[in-house]
Formats: C-alpha cells, sequence, structure tokens
C-alpha cells in the first residue's frame, strides 16, 4: 500500500520505536526514499530526540543525595516508637 | 525478554521485596538501598516535568518521603519503581500548580525583553566546563528550552520515555492512562517538541550571554 504524508507523520513515533509491522515499516521507508520532506522530517526528529536522550546524563545537583538521606532519616527518627 | 534479562529483574525484585520488608519491619535504614537505584531518574524525572533545579530536588526528596510514609500500602501490583515514578509525577503536577499561583510574570517575564532576570534552564551551568563546546552548550540550552516549552501533559511523556527511557507499558502505567494514548501523546509530543526546536534554532543563530546569574 502506498502511504501519503499525513500516514508518515502519524506512524513517525512508532517507526522511532521501532514499534511498526514490517510491512508498515516497509511503506514508510519506501515513502521517504520518494519524499524529502518527509525523511528530513524523520531525520531531524530523530535528532532531537537523541537530544533528549542525552539529558539523562545530567547530574543531579551536588549534594543531592546527602540532603535527601538527611530529609530522610529526620523522618525515620520522627516515625520510630521509641 | 530474554532469559538472562528476566532472571535480573526477578533478583532485583526479590531484593527490593527483601529491602521493603526490612523497612516496614522497622530497619529503616534499607530505605535508603532501596531507593538508591532510583535517586538521579526520580530527580530527571521532576526536573523533565518542572525544568527547575531547585523545585525538582524539592519535588524528589518529597517524593521518597512520600514513598517512606507510605510504603505499607504498596501492594506489589506494580514494580516498586512504577509505584515510586507515579509518587513523583504526582509531586512535580503538584508543584507545578503551586507555582501557577504565583503570578506568572515572577517566574517568566516577558521572554526575550530586559526585565527577565530568571531564566531556569541557566542556572545550573555554572557546573559546566567552560571550555567545553559552545556549540554544544547552545544546543542543550535549547533543547531545554523546547522541552520547557512543551504543554505540560507533553512534556510528562516525554519526559518518561525519551529522556529517562521508561518503556511504552511503565510511561503509560505510570501516567495511568492507555497504551494507546501513549503513543497518541507521545507521537504529539514528539513533533511538537521538534517544531519547537527548529523554531528556535532559525530565531536564535547566534549564543546568548546567560541571563540571571549575575548577583
Amino acid at each position: 500500500m502506498k502511504l501519503d504524508c499525513k500516514h508518515i507523520w502519524r506512524e513517525l513515533s512508532n517507526y522511532l520505536e521501532g514499534d511498526i509491522s514490517e510491512e508498515v515499516r516497509r511503506d514508510v521507508e519506501a515513502h521517504v526514499a520518494q519524499c524529502r520532506h518527509c525523511a528530513a522530517l524523520l531525520d531531524s526528529t530523530h535528532n532531537v530526540l537523541v537530544l533528549v536522550a542525552d539529558e539523562r546524563r545530567m547530574e543531579v545537583p551536588i549534594g543531592f543525595n546527602a540532603r535527601l538521606r538527611e530529609r530522610l532519616e529526620r523522618e525515620m527518627a520522627a516515625s520510630r516508637p521509641d | 525478554m530474554p532469559a538472562v534479562a528476566e532472571a535480573a529483574a526477578a533478583l532485583k525484585r526479590e531484593k527490593e521485596n527483601r529491602l521493603i520488608d526490612g523497612v516496614l519491619a522497622g530497619k529503616h535504614e534499607d530505605f535508603h538501598e532501596l531507593i538508591a537505584p532510583y535517586r538521579r531518574s526520580v530527580y530527571l524525572t521532576a526536573y523533565g516535568i518542572l525544568q527547575v533545579e531547585a523545585d525538582a530536588e524539592e519535588a524528589a526528596q518529597e517524593a521518597f518521603l512520600k514513598a517512606f510514609r507510605a510504603l505499607r500500602g504498596f501492594r506489589h501490583e506494580s514494580q516498586f519503581s512504577t509505584w515510586l515514578f507515579r509518587i513523583a509525577v504526582n509531586e512535580a503536577r503538584m508543584k507545578l500548580r503551586k507555582r501557577r499561583e504565583v503570578p506568572l510574570e515572577t517566574l517568566f517575564p516577558d521572554e526575550d525583553g530586559e526585565g527577565s532576570d530568571y531564566t531556569p534552564t541557566m542556572l545550573r551551568d555554572w557546573r559546566e566546563i567552560p571550555s567545553e563546546a559552545l556549540l554544544r552548550e547552545e544546543t542543550r540550552r535549547l533543547v531545554q528550552e523546547s522541552i520547557a516549552a512543551l504543554p505540560e501533559i507533553y512534556r510528562e511523556v516525554l519526559t518518561l520515555r525519551d529522556m529517562n527511557g521508561k518503556n511504552i507499558a511503565e510511561t503509560s502505567e505510570i501516567l495511568g492512562i492507555s497504551i494507546g494514548n501513549t503513543k497518541v501523546r507521545l507521537l504529539r509530543a514528539r513533533l511538537m517538541l521538534r517544531d519547537i526546536f527548529v523554531e528556535r534554532t532559525q530565531r536564535k543563530p547566534t549564543p546568548q550571554p546567560p541571563k540571571g546569574v549575575s548577583p
């Protein structure tokens, strides 16, 4: 089946997830090979998501773990029956 | 899931259950070990939603405190991490609501105007090594600004799935929406993020000096 651009946009997210049937995947790729607009959309969305995933490497604030521990320990001390 | 990964997941669950039992039996210090693998990702989730470092830390702390207090109510119907992230997302949401009660302009003054002395995404830049490629820094700033510009429901799904790498099933469970809805939301979030990013990239070709970090 030939997909039009709107179909591609709808499938874009699933395509990037790999959450797509073999048939639709082939259709998407056939369309993208012909359509520069959709190819650019797919590529740029993929690239932006790579950048978002990069944010995962962001550090927690300095002292975060120590402050968390301290706060939890205050809570724990307060909730102790003794 | 491959057998090895399955066995590892089972082992992890077993360990978590043991720690949970320990905490409930009064060994409170087991709680630190229980949450250690999630401290960072809970913070990142709160940060993804709130986009302000101090708020994210507070929301993360509140989430862990709540989890501690509510641990007895954890029914093992979902994974511990799913339960924990649901609490974290709720904490972040609540903080967002509270923030909206503050007059918006004090938090977000006119975007490019001279009066804007509050730029949350820049606050942690002092920790960056200045010699690092400016281009990379500028790109990161644009990514963060673009995420911040997304509507809340899209920021949530994007933070969980694309930033924290949660799978679709867990993302939907944390957000309490169906898998189908999660996918639709994710599609819109991704397309919208891409549009915002492209638009901002074209609008701001040159790096801007950080605002609002002077004393």
